[in-house]
């Protein structure tokens, strides 16, 4: 176990590279960098500019380098931990990400557990009493949520909760905590913002895994170990849970690959709707003014959380299923 | 009503139907039989005579769009109240259900590769219905659960216990899902097709398995077959149906010695068995209604394959054909040391212009990987494969590009499964024009009047044309795959179990048509099968395979009375044959199975300073043996 997970880390080296290879080439394509845009921005505004200090900092972040040796810089930096620095927020980039990572982290973290506790039960009702009005009933619905548009549903939302429950517009928590450490008045104040992004980024995620749960349950339910459970007198609950439902499981645990980057990058567009304080309006703006260093190393975050997300629903597949776990292959 | 005395289970007037679409079916009508204590009730009928549903019934595990309609099933046994339980009015949430399913009732099931779950292990799954049906500590029941895995024949039942399903071979598969059923000793087994999936040697195991528990046990069989073999050497009383209804009910001697049912009668006429004589028919349950001998003829003069100069050449060679697979053992985590295997080792054997040679062995013995070969599906390790054909000598294993094309013409195959080897999405039309397109061969006219002799000529009405293969039945496929083979004027056909998806009567339909149709155009084929009587009906000579090796081959009538080889003598023993008189001596089975070596005498196995090599024995018979063997050793 512990030699297949090393040589999987291994692999994930060149992987990581071609990626940030492509990450810098992307980030380098359009012309121009921060600065010019900066510049452009300042005298269309009709500001003075300190052209000894522009210097001094294209200078100083090696904007004056060929783009090779700006990507060793970065890469070599990142090997070290250092992200480097967002320009437009003049402060480390680990010090940006990291205030909104936590929110961000929070939001989806309970979008997901939304999704899971409405999907599998309905999902699981959905496949047992398949063609009944319940499943098309709760098809429908999930098919609605589906077919709304995220933005849409969360206007609507703020609305209500500003109407019922007094709620503030917009952002996690309350505007007299902006710029506060974490407390726990903070955290219930998060905790009373939160349920309208989790049902908007929820509702649309939720349609689709209930039609997964579904299609891949009854898949299972026609195969004859479920009769033979029945027929050795296993309830019907229990030999559902262990026998079809386990099995069905092993999508699920496939999609985690996918999650774990999804709970970095949050819902970009509800975010900026939503003014959410979480990390995917910020991905945007950084990539709109050309900050390179946070754009960059925000992007390679993400794909090292990929990787490693594969990595880790590889091992729960075979944890979870004896057949991955213990077959061997056949070479032609 | 009797007394119930002797009696566990009456099926009384039983009538299940299932909703479909636009109504409903009756699947079972009016069916009634007793089981009694301690005694083997065969339920004997083709796919779709309701059999299975019947069981389903009993265990009130129907698909959820079937109902019992009316009727009773009489359960007669201590665990009920009152001693006596109608089954069929029981609620689906009678908690008496629940104990009855698998404690005082179990089932036995067909597939045994689908029937236990993969991803829990033997002992969890057999260990279930003992800890759902008697409380028990989790060390006792482990206890007993080994126990039974012992009984059924697991060479290391503590190993066995922690198996998964797929580490291990069909016929202990079917040892644990019988020990499942076997554990809560319950009063009933019904087993539903219980050896169908198994090779023949291990169905023969298997069959004496539960014969030997039943003894033991004392329990009842309710066994579900369409295998009249089976049933011959199984069952003590006999009931025939046919379109969910009861055509003939009694003792097993009755059945046998004096069946009244023409249905009866025309089902022991449709099975192929050992004695018949050469060019006997079988007689099919129903002739297709445009089977017409004349025109056959004319039409297939059209069709006949060109043969090779009679140069006394064989048409195709095989010569020292070897398959190397190599094998990643180990696990997912470990690094796995790979191992080689050798599906077909050191191979030779020739078919000469018209003949058709059966090659027989069990699943893995490389049966199918040699036609692979030879149709250029796989690549061989080594070897050579000749085939005199009409345009010349072709080294079949070097051919590439255009060459390996017009070789495709020469070989056509039929296969197994007739549902998977049609495209769905096409129409018959297509699905015969599609050789004629690839090869591009003839104009749209052409083709057109071909492919309509080509349904001729299968006993397809031309009409069929446009409709697509799933509003055909199972025979009806396996003639559209058989017209599609013939498409291209093949030299050599090869015949991949094409009647083992086959119900009993269709199999004797398809088997006439192939015989017919190999005499008209003068076919070269090889017939691959593991049911020794189909090849014994269609094959000149035959071939026996064991573990990658040919150990045996000889002309038909030669192999049957004389065979040397333990390996077929050991298939032969076997073979569960529908005849009171000759039942299977289940005492002398080899519970390892027939291609255990070490049952095989010293001239069958290499020893140091010799190797096996192909030794004739008499004119025309080979076997496989030590070069250094005494011919008195052999014979």
């Amino acid at each position: 176990m512990l030699a297949y997970i090393f040589k999987r880390i291994l692999y994930m080296v060149p992987t990581l590279v071609l990626i940030s290879i492509l990450v810098f080439t992307l980030i380098e394509l359009p012309p121009g960098d921060y600065f010019e845009t900066y510049v452009n921005a300042l005298l269309e505004s009709g500001e003075k500019i300190d052209q000894q200090q522009l210097e001094f900092l294209r200078q100083e972040y090696g904007f004056d380098l060929p783009p090779y040796q700006r990507y060793f810089k970065w890469a070599g930096g990142l090997l070290q931990g250092d992200l480097g620095y967002s320009f437009e927020y003049q402060l480390p980039v680990s010090e940006v990400i990291g205030d909104r990572l936590l929110l961000t982290m929070i939001v989806t973290f309970f979008t997901i557990l939304f999704t899971w506790i409405i999907a599998f039960p309905i999902g699981i009702y959905s496949a047992t009493h398949q063609y009944s009005w319940g499943d098309y009933g709760l098809t429908f619905l999930g098919l609605l949520g589906l077919a709304t548009p995220n933005f849409l549903l969360a206007l609507v939302l703020l609305y209500l909760a500003k109407e019922w429950f007094g709620t503030t517009i917009g952002g996690l928590y309350d505007p007299e905590f902006i710029g506060q450490p974490m407390s726990w008045a903070k955290f219930v104040s998060v905790l009373e913002h939160l349920w309208i992004p989790v049902i908007v980024i929820g509702t649309s995620g939720t349609a689709g895994m209930i039609r997964r749960v579904r299609a891949n349950l009854l898949d299972e339910l026609r195969k004859p170990y479920v009769t033979t459970a029945r027929a050795k007198g296993v309830p019907e609950f229990r030999a559902l849970m262990k026998y079809p439902f386990r099995m069905s499981l092993n999508f699920f645990i496939a999609d985690i690959g996918g999650i774990l980057p999804q709970v970095i990058s949050g819902a970009e567009l509800v975010a900026i709707v939503l003014s959410l304080q979480t990390t995917g309006p910020l991905l945007v703006t950084a990539l709109q003014s050309q900050d390179m260093y946070l754009a960059g190393s925000f992007l390679m975050l993400l794909a090292f959380l990929t990787v490693i997300g594969v990595l880790i629903s590889d091992i729960a597949l075979a944890i979870l299923d004896p057949r991955i776990r213990l077959a061997g292959g056949v070479s032609r | 009503m009797e007394d119930g005395q002797g009696i566990l289970l009456e099926v009384d007037d039983l009538n299940v139907s299932f909703a479909i679409q636009g109504g409903r079916v009756e699947a079972v009508r009016g069916v009634s039989f007793t089981v009694r204590k301690g005694s083997v009730l065969a339920l004997v009928g083709e796919s779709g005579s309701g059999k299975s549903v019947i069981a389903q019934s009993i265990l009130r595990i129907l698909p959820r769009n079937g109902s019992i309609d009316s009727g009773r099933i009489l359960f007669h046994d201590v665990s009920a109240p009152d001693g006596t339980v109608d089954i069929a009015t029981l609620t689906e949430r009678d908690p008496y259900l629940y104990q009855m399913r698998g404690g005082r009732i179990s089932m036995v099931f067909q597939e045994p590769m689908t029937a236990l779950s993969p991803l829990y292990t033997i002992g969890n799954q057999v260990e279930e219905a003992l800890r759902l049906h008697h409380r028990q500590d989790a060390q006792l029941a482990r206890a007993e659960t080994v126990e039974i895995l012992r009984l059924v024949g697991f060479p290391d039942p503590q190993k066995g216990y922690e198996r998964f399903p797929f580490e291990l071979s069909g016929g202990l598969r079917q040892r644990a899902v019988i020990a499942m059923a076997l554990i809560c000793n319950p009063a009933l087994v019904i087993a539903d097709e219980p050896t169908t999936a198994l090779d023949v040697t291990v169905q023969a195991q298997i069959l004496g398995l539960m014969k030997e528990l039943q003894k033991k046990f004392h329990t009842s069989i309710l066994l579900i077959t369409h295998d009249l073999g089976v049933v011959a050497n199984m069952a003590d009383e006999v009931v025939v149906a046919y379109h969910g209804k009861v055509m003939e009910a009694g003792p097993v001697e009755t059945i046998f010695r004096h069946p009244e049912h023409p249905y009866l009668k025309a089902l022991m006429a449709a099975v192929p068995h050992f004695e018949m004589k050469p060019g006997e028919r079988l007689v099919s349950l129903r002739e297709m209604g445009n089977e017409n001998a004349g025109d056959l003829a004319q039409i297939a003069s059209r069709f006949q394959a060109r043969r090779p100069l009679t140069d006394g050449k064989p048409h195709l060679e095989v010569k020292n054909l070897t398959k190397e697979f190599v094998v990643r053992k180990g696990s997912f985590f470990k690094a796995g040391e790979s191992s080689r295997v050798l599906a077909v080792d050191d191979v030779s054997f020739a078919i000469r212009p018209g003949e058709c040679l059966g090659l027989v062995g069990e699943s893995g013995c490389g049966k199918t990987t040699i036609s692979k070969m030879i149709m250029r599906a796989l690549t061989a390790s080594s070897g050579e494969v000749w085939m005199n054909s009409a345009s010349g000598m072709i080294d079949v294993l070097k051919l590439h590009g255009p060459q390996l094309l017009d070789f495709r013409r020469k070989v056509q195959m039929i296969f197994q499964d007739p549902f998977s080897s049609l495209n769905p999405r096409m129409t018959v039309h297509n699905i015969l024009e599609e050789p004629f397109i690839i090869h591009g061969i003839g104009n749209k006219q052409e083709r057109k009047r071909d492919i309509i002799d080509l349904m001729t000529m299968v006993g397809l009405d031309p009409r069929f044309l446009n409709r697509y293969p799933h509003s055909f039945s199972g025979g009806q496929r396996q003639r559209i795959g058989i017209a599609r083979a013939l498409a291209l004027h093949p030299e050599l056909l090869i015949c991949d179990e094409p009647v083992s998806a086959l119900d009993v009567s269709v199999q004797a339909q398809i088997l006439n048509l192939l015989n017919d149709l190999r005499s008209e155009l003068g076919l070269t084929s090889l017939f691959i099968s593991h049911n020794l009587a189909v090849v014994n009906y269609v094959a000149e000579r035959i071939a026996v395979m064991c573990r990658g090796q040919l150990v045996e081959m000889a002309p038909r009538e030669v192999l049957f009375a004389n065979p040397v080889h333990p390996y077929t003598k050991a298939l032969l023993a076997s073979v569960p044959y529908p005849d009171l008189d000759r039942l299977l001596d289940f005492e002398n089975i080899q519970f390892s199975g027939a291609d255990d070596v070490s049952h095989w005498g010293k001239a069958f196995l290499p020893s140091e300073g010799s190797r096996l090599a192909g030794i004739e024995v008499e004119k025309g018979h080979f076997i496989l043996a030590n070069n250094n063997a005494d011919m008195r050793e052999l014979v």
